[in-house]
Protein backbone atom coordinates (compact mmCIF):
# COMPACT_ATOMS: atom_id res chain seq x y z
CA UNK A 1 0.00 0.00 0.00
CA UNK A 2 0.80 3.60 -0.29
CA UNK A 3 1.50 5.22 3.25
CA UNK A 4 0.88 8.57 2.67
CA UNK A 5 1.83 11.36 5.62
CA UNK A 6 1.23 15.67 5.85
CA UNK A 7 2.89 17.57 7.36
CA UNK A 8 0.93 21.02 7.32
CA UNK A 9 -2.82 22.46 8.01
CA UNK A 10 -3.13 22.85 3.92
CA UNK A 11 -2.34 19.30 3.25
CA UNK A 12 -3.84 17.74 5.93
CA UNK A 13 -7.24 19.64 4.00
CA UNK A 14 -6.31 18.37 1.14
CA UNK A 15 -6.04 14.86 1.99
CA UNK A 16 -9.04 15.15 3.12
CA UNK A 17 -10.69 16.33 0.49
CA UNK A 18 -9.13 13.57 -1.27
CA UNK A 19 -10.16 11.02 0.84
CA UNK A 20 -13.64 12.01 0.83
CA UNK A 21 -13.53 12.00 -3.24
CA UNK A 22 -11.98 9.03 -3.84
CA UNK A 23 -12.83 6.55 -1.02
CA UNK A 24 -12.01 3.91 -3.60
CA UNK A 25 -8.81 4.40 -3.43
CA UNK A 26 -8.42 4.89 0.49
CA UNK A 27 -7.58 1.53 2.45
CA UNK A 28 -7.29 3.71 5.93
CA UNK A 29 -7.77 7.19 6.97
CA UNK A 30 -5.46 8.44 10.22
CA UNK A 31 -5.87 12.00 10.73
CA UNK A 32 -2.74 13.59 8.97
CA UNK A 33 -1.98 10.17 7.41
CA UNK A 34 -3.81 7.77 5.10
CA UNK A 35 -3.13 4.08 3.32
CA UNK A 36 -3.67 4.22 -0.34
CA UNK A 37 -4.68 1.12 -2.24
CA UNK A 38 -1.45 0.00 -4.08
CA UNK A 39 -2.74 0.93 -7.36
CA UNK A 40 -2.00 3.63 -10.46
CA UNK A 41 -4.85 5.52 -8.89
CA UNK A 42 -3.37 5.25 -5.97
CA UNK A 43 -0.19 6.79 -7.05
CA UNK A 44 -1.81 9.62 -8.89
CA UNK A 45 -3.70 10.78 -5.74
CA UNK A 46 -0.07 10.98 -3.51
CA UNK A 47 1.38 12.29 -6.91
CA UNK A 48 -0.55 14.95 -6.84
CA UNK A 49 -0.56 15.55 -3.43
CA UNK A 50 3.08 16.15 -3.56
CA UNK A 51 2.86 18.38 -6.44
CA UNK A 52 0.66 20.57 -4.34
CA UNK A 53 2.62 20.80 -0.92
CA UNK A 54 5.58 19.58 -1.97
CA UNK A 55 7.75 18.99 1.52
CA UNK A 56 4.77 18.81 3.77
CA UNK A 57 3.85 15.15 1.70
CA UNK A 58 5.33 12.31 2.59
CA UNK A 59 4.56 8.82 0.51
CA UNK A 60 6.23 5.62 1.69
CA UNK A 61 5.16 2.19 0.01
CA UNK A 62 4.29 -0.31 2.98
CA UNK A 63 4.70 -4.53 2.14
CA UNK A 64 2.82 -6.90 3.86
CA UNK A 65 5.01 -8.18 6.88
CA UNK A 66 5.07 -11.51 7.41
CA UNK A 67 7.23 -12.33 10.87
CA UNK A 68 8.12 -16.26 9.79
CA UNK A 69 10.08 -14.51 6.77
CA UNK A 70 11.74 -11.42 8.33
CA UNK A 71 12.29 -11.91 11.81
CA UNK A 72 14.37 -14.51 13.63
CA UNK A 73 13.18 -16.93 16.08
CA UNK A 74 14.92 -15.13 18.69
CA UNK A 75 12.91 -11.80 18.29
CA UNK A 76 9.56 -13.64 17.63
CA UNK A 77 9.95 -15.74 20.89
CA UNK A 78 10.95 -12.56 23.18
CA UNK A 79 7.93 -10.80 22.59
CA UNK A 80 5.88 -13.66 23.29
CA UNK A 81 7.75 -14.27 26.48
CA UNK A 82 7.94 -10.77 27.59
CA UNK A 83 4.08 -10.23 27.07
CA UNK A 84 3.61 -13.13 29.45
CA UNK A 85 6.06 -11.40 31.57
CA UNK A 86 5.28 -11.58 35.65
CA UNK A 87 5.81 -8.54 36.66
CA UNK A 88 4.33 -5.65 34.27
CA UNK A 89 6.36 -3.19 35.91
CA UNK A 90 9.57 -4.79 34.40
CA UNK A 91 11.32 -3.21 31.59
CA UNK A 92 12.44 -5.38 28.72
CA UNK A 93 15.87 -4.79 28.80
CA UNK A 94 16.02 -6.03 32.51
CA UNK A 95 13.69 -8.79 31.79
CA UNK A 96 16.14 -9.82 28.92
CA UNK A 97 19.41 -9.60 30.82
CA UNK A 98 20.73 -12.94 32.00
CA UNK A 99 18.75 -14.55 29.28
CA UNK A 100 18.38 -15.91 25.62
CA UNK A 101 16.31 -13.17 24.70
CA UNK A 102 18.25 -10.69 22.65
CA UNK A 103 18.89 -7.24 24.02
CA UNK A 104 17.11 -4.06 22.56
CA UNK A 105 20.46 -2.50 22.27
CA UNK A 106 21.33 -5.69 19.67
CA UNK A 107 17.83 -5.42 17.91
CA UNK A 108 18.31 -1.79 17.05
CA UNK A 109 21.22 -2.27 15.44
CA UNK A 110 20.20 -5.22 13.28
CA UNK A 111 17.95 -4.28 10.04
CA UNK A 112 15.13 -6.94 9.05
CA UNK B 1 -11.06 63.53 12.06
CA UNK B 2 -10.62 65.81 8.82
CA UNK B 3 -11.53 64.52 5.38
CA UNK B 4 -10.66 65.61 2.39
CA UNK B 5 -12.23 64.68 -1.12
CA UNK B 6 -13.68 65.89 -4.09
CA UNK B 7 -11.87 68.97 -2.96
CA UNK B 8 -13.30 70.25 -0.56
CA UNK B 9 -12.82 69.28 3.35
CA UNK B 10 -14.54 68.14 6.04
CA UNK B 11 -13.67 68.47 10.06
CA UNK B 12 -15.32 67.39 13.26
CA UNK B 13 -15.63 63.98 15.29
CA UNK B 14 -19.87 63.86 13.50
CA UNK B 15 -19.65 64.63 9.78
CA UNK B 16 -22.50 64.32 7.33
CA UNK B 17 -21.84 63.59 3.93
CA UNK B 18 -25.53 63.61 3.15
CA UNK B 19 -26.74 66.75 1.00
CA UNK B 20 -23.48 67.12 0.21
CA UNK B 21 -23.81 66.79 -3.04
CA UNK B 22 -20.72 64.04 -2.61
CA UNK B 23 -20.33 60.74 -4.89
CA UNK B 24 -18.03 59.56 -2.34
CA UNK B 25 -18.80 56.21 -1.82
CA UNK B 26 -18.93 54.62 2.36
CA UNK B 27 -16.74 52.33 1.40
CA UNK B 28 -13.81 54.80 -0.22
CA UNK B 29 -14.31 56.51 3.15
CA UNK B 30 -13.72 53.09 4.96
CA UNK B 31 -10.84 52.12 3.17
CA UNK B 32 -9.09 55.84 3.15
CA UNK B 33 -9.57 55.42 6.81
CA UNK B 34 -8.22 52.18 7.46
CA UNK B 35 -5.04 53.19 4.44
CA UNK B 36 -2.96 55.24 6.61
CA UNK B 37 -0.97 56.27 3.76
CA UNK B 38 -4.39 57.74 2.11
CA UNK B 39 -3.41 61.74 2.53
CA UNK B 40 -7.39 62.59 1.80
CA UNK B 41 -7.80 60.94 5.66
CA UNK B 42 -6.73 62.52 8.99
CA UNK B 43 -7.63 60.33 12.28
CA UNK B 44 -6.49 57.76 14.33
CA UNK B 45 -5.18 54.76 13.74
CA UNK B 46 -8.12 52.17 13.41
CA UNK B 47 -7.71 49.08 15.71
CA UNK B 48 -8.85 45.41 15.00
CA UNK B 49 -12.25 46.40 15.78
CA UNK B 50 -12.51 48.24 12.54
CA UNK B 51 -12.21 45.67 10.53
CA UNK B 52 -15.80 43.97 12.14
CA UNK B 53 -17.79 46.61 12.46
CA UNK B 54 -16.08 50.00 11.38
CA UNK B 55 -18.36 49.97 8.09
CA UNK B 56 -21.92 49.62 9.11
CA UNK B 57 -23.89 48.97 6.41
CA UNK B 58 -27.86 48.01 6.19
CA UNK B 59 -27.59 43.96 7.09
CA UNK B 60 -23.91 44.10 7.67
CA UNK B 61 -22.67 40.75 8.13
CA UNK B 62 -19.86 39.84 11.21
CA UNK B 63 -19.04 37.38 13.53
CA UNK B 64 -20.26 38.51 16.71
CA UNK B 65 -18.09 36.43 19.35
CA UNK B 66 -14.99 38.01 17.04
CA UNK B 67 -16.26 41.23 17.26
CA UNK B 68 -16.82 41.37 20.59
CA UNK B 69 -13.67 39.98 21.34
CA UNK B 70 -11.95 42.34 19.45
CA UNK B 71 -14.08 45.17 21.28
CA UNK B 72 -12.48 43.70 24.62
CA UNK B 73 -9.52 44.15 22.97
CA UNK B 74 -9.61 47.68 22.11
CA UNK B 75 -10.34 48.41 25.84
CA UNK B 76 -7.38 46.36 26.60
CA UNK B 77 -8.83 43.02 27.91
CA UNK B 78 -6.62 40.35 28.46
CA UNK B 79 -7.45 37.06 28.24
CA UNK B 80 -6.12 34.34 30.55
CA UNK B 81 -4.31 32.34 27.37
CA UNK B 82 -2.46 35.23 26.02
CA UNK B 83 1.02 34.41 27.46
CA UNK B 84 0.77 30.97 26.36
CA UNK B 85 -0.57 31.96 23.23
CA UNK B 86 2.29 34.27 22.86
CA UNK B 87 4.77 31.96 24.11
CA UNK B 88 3.59 29.52 20.92
CA UNK B 89 3.62 32.18 18.23
CA UNK B 90 7.16 33.25 19.12
CA UNK B 91 7.80 29.23 18.98
CA UNK B 92 6.36 28.97 15.62
CA UNK B 93 8.29 32.10 14.35
CA UNK B 94 11.61 30.76 15.33
CA UNK B 95 10.54 27.06 13.37
CA UNK B 96 11.62 27.40 9.71
CA UNK B 97 11.66 23.55 8.52
CA UNK B 98 14.52 22.91 5.59
CA UNK B 99 12.87 22.01 2.69
CA UNK B 100 14.90 18.94 1.29
CA UNK B 101 13.78 18.11 -1.82
CA UNK B 102 14.27 14.13 -2.63
CA UNK B 103 12.95 13.92 -6.09
CA UNK B 104 16.49 14.49 -7.85
CA UNK B 105 17.55 11.51 -5.66
CA UNK B 106 15.23 9.67 -6.62
CA UNK B 107 14.97 9.77 -9.84
CA UNK B 108 19.02 9.39 -9.87
CA UNK B 109 18.47 5.91 -7.95
CA UNK B 110 16.39 5.23 -10.78
CA UNK B 111 18.04 5.86 -13.68
CA UNK B 112 21.25 4.47 -11.93
CA UNK B 113 19.30 1.18 -11.15
CA UNK B 114 18.06 1.01 -14.89
CA UNK B 115 20.99 1.46 -16.38
CA UNK B 116 22.78 -1.61 -14.32
CA UNK B 117 20.10 -3.85 -15.41
CA UNK B 118 20.73 -3.30 -18.86
CA UNK B 119 24.11 -3.35 -18.55
CA UNK B 120 23.66 -6.93 -16.77
CA UNK B 121 21.35 -8.50 -19.42
CA UNK B 122 23.63 -6.95 -22.03
CA UNK B 123 26.96 -8.95 -20.38
CA UNK B 124 25.38 -12.30 -20.26
CA UNK B 125 24.45 -12.39 -23.54
CA UNK B 126 27.40 -11.54 -24.62
CA UNK B 127 28.83 -13.92 -22.19
CA UNK B 128 26.57 -16.25 -23.82
CA UNK B 129 27.82 -15.33 -27.54
CA UNK B 130 31.59 -15.86 -26.64
CA UNK B 131 30.83 -19.05 -25.01
CA UNK B 132 28.89 -20.08 -28.50
CA UNK B 133 31.63 -19.02 -30.40
CA UNK B 134 34.20 -20.54 -28.36
CA UNK B 135 32.42 -24.14 -28.64
CA UNK B 136 31.76 -24.06 -32.44
CA UNK B 137 35.51 -23.17 -32.97
CA UNK B 138 34.52 -19.74 -33.85
CA UNK B 139 36.80 -16.55 -33.83
CA UNK B 140 35.37 -15.00 -30.54
CA UNK B 141 37.85 -11.63 -30.68
CA UNK B 142 35.32 -9.29 -31.20
CA UNK B 143 32.93 -10.59 -28.80
CA UNK B 144 35.22 -10.51 -26.14
CA UNK B 145 35.82 -6.87 -26.64
CA UNK B 146 32.50 -6.48 -26.33
CA UNK B 147 32.16 -7.90 -23.54
CA UNK B 148 35.01 -6.35 -22.18
CA UNK B 149 33.64 -2.86 -22.90
CA UNK B 150 30.41 -3.86 -21.23
CA UNK B 151 32.34 -5.38 -18.35
CA UNK B 152 33.56 -2.29 -17.14
CA UNK B 153 30.41 -0.33 -17.78
CA UNK B 154 28.58 -2.34 -15.75
CA UNK B 155 31.43 -2.21 -12.90
CA UNK B 156 30.70 1.76 -13.17
CA UNK B 157 26.72 1.76 -13.36
CA UNK B 158 27.19 -0.38 -10.34
CA UNK B 159 29.69 2.42 -8.48
CA UNK B 160 26.72 4.80 -9.76
CA UNK B 161 23.80 2.81 -8.61
CA UNK B 162 25.72 2.48 -4.81
CA UNK B 163 26.42 6.00 -4.98
CA UNK B 164 22.83 7.35 -6.07
CA UNK B 165 21.26 5.34 -2.73
CA UNK B 166 23.44 6.34 -0.40
CA UNK B 167 22.84 9.70 -1.60
CA UNK B 168 18.97 9.31 -1.21
CA UNK B 169 19.37 7.22 1.84
CA UNK B 170 21.06 10.42 3.41
CA UNK B 171 18.74 12.70 1.92
CA UNK B 172 15.85 10.95 3.30
CA UNK B 173 17.60 11.06 6.65
CA UNK B 174 17.62 14.86 6.15
CA UNK B 175 14.16 15.06 4.95
CA UNK B 176 13.22 13.08 8.13
CA UNK B 177 14.84 15.76 10.18
CA UNK B 178 12.88 18.26 8.63
CA UNK B 179 9.60 16.73 8.78
CA UNK B 180 9.79 16.17 13.10
CA UNK B 181 10.36 20.53 12.95
CA UNK B 182 7.26 20.39 10.23
CA UNK B 183 5.28 17.95 12.52
CA UNK B 184 6.00 19.86 15.60
CA UNK B 185 4.85 23.37 13.15
CA UNK B 186 1.81 21.73 12.65
CA UNK B 187 1.32 20.55 16.50
CA UNK B 188 1.37 24.61 17.46
CA UNK B 189 -0.95 25.43 14.20
CA UNK B 190 -3.18 23.56 15.82
CA UNK B 191 -2.62 25.03 19.37
CA UNK B 192 -2.47 28.30 18.32
CA UNK B 193 -6.18 28.12 16.43
CA UNK B 194 -7.23 26.58 19.98
CA UNK B 195 -5.78 28.92 22.22
CA UNK B 196 -6.86 32.12 19.88
CA UNK B 197 -10.94 30.48 19.98
CA UNK B 198 -10.32 30.02 23.85
CA UNK B 199 -9.83 33.93 23.90
CA UNK B 200 -12.32 35.18 21.59
CA UNK B 201 -14.57 33.33 23.61
CA UNK B 202 -13.27 34.48 26.87
CA UNK B 203 -13.31 38.21 25.89
CA UNK B 204 -16.19 38.17 24.13
CA UNK B 205 -17.83 36.57 27.27
CA UNK B 206 -16.86 39.46 29.07
CA UNK B 207 -18.55 41.71 27.17
CA UNK B 208 -21.59 39.88 26.91
CA UNK B 209 -24.05 41.72 29.50
CA UNK B 210 -22.96 45.32 28.46
CA UNK B 211 -23.48 44.39 24.76
CA UNK B 212 -26.90 43.23 25.79
CA UNK B 213 -27.74 46.02 27.78
CA UNK B 214 -26.45 48.48 24.73
CA UNK B 215 -28.97 46.17 22.37
CA UNK B 216 -31.73 47.33 24.61
CA UNK B 217 -31.55 50.32 23.24
CA UNK B 218 -32.83 49.14 19.82
CA UNK B 219 -36.34 48.42 19.24
CA UNK B 220 -35.19 46.35 15.61
CA UNK B 221 -32.31 44.37 17.38
CA UNK B 222 -30.98 43.03 13.32
CA UNK B 223 -27.69 43.00 12.77
CA UNK B 224 -26.84 47.08 12.27
CA UNK B 225 -28.44 47.39 16.07
CA UNK B 226 -26.06 44.55 16.79
CA UNK B 227 -22.87 46.56 15.39
CA UNK B 228 -23.61 49.86 16.72
CA UNK B 229 -24.22 47.79 20.50
CA UNK B 230 -20.69 46.24 19.52
CA UNK B 231 -19.23 49.77 18.87
CA UNK B 232 -20.82 51.12 21.83
CA UNK B 233 -19.07 48.71 24.00
CA UNK B 234 -15.58 48.81 22.33
CA UNK B 235 -12.65 51.83 22.48
CA UNK B 236 -13.08 53.06 19.13
CA UNK B 237 -11.16 56.10 18.38
CA UNK B 238 -10.90 56.02 14.04
CA UNK B 239 -13.78 57.00 13.22
CA UNK B 240 -16.72 54.89 12.08
CA UNK B 241 -18.64 55.26 8.86
CA UNK B 242 -22.02 54.66 8.82
CA UNK B 243 -23.81 53.90 5.42
CA UNK B 244 -27.41 52.66 7.15
CA UNK B 245 -30.09 54.22 9.40
CA UNK B 246 -29.10 54.72 12.77
CA UNK B 247 -32.30 55.05 14.65
CA UNK B 248 -30.28 57.97 16.14
CA UNK B 249 -31.78 61.99 16.30
CA UNK B 250 -28.76 62.89 14.54
CA UNK B 251 -25.04 62.37 13.84
CA UNK B 252 -23.72 64.04 16.58
CA UNK B 253 -26.08 61.64 18.99
CA UNK B 254 -25.00 59.22 17.00
CA UNK B 255 -21.22 59.75 17.73
CA UNK B 256 -22.28 60.34 21.11
CA UNK B 257 -23.82 57.38 21.85
CA UNK B 258 -20.93 55.35 20.26
CA UNK B 259 -18.29 57.39 21.74
CA UNK B 260 -16.25 57.58 18.21
CA UNK B 261 -15.68 60.06 15.05
CA UNK B 262 -18.83 58.76 12.42
CA UNK B 263 -19.18 59.46 9.29
CA UNK B 264 -22.64 60.03 7.99
CA UNK B 265 -22.28 58.48 3.58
Amino acid sequence: MLLVVTYSREARQTLRNVCNTHEESVVQRFGRAALFEATELGAFLALRLREKHDADVQIERTVPFNEFETVGDDVRTAAREYESRDQPSTSYAKFAAGTDCPDPEAMADREL
Amino acid sequence: MKLRFEGRTWAGSAIDFRGAETTVSPETVFEAIRDGEDERVTCPEPRPIHGHVGLVVPDIEFDRTDALSAAARSRGSHAPVDDELRAVRERLEALSPASINLRSARRRVADASGAESELRERVASLQGRVRALRDTGGDPTTAEAELATATGELAEAETERIAAEQALATAREQARESRENRRERLRLQDRERNLRREARAHLAEQLRSEFDAALDRFSDEDSTAQALAVLHVADVRAPVVVACETRFESVESAADWLDAPVVRV
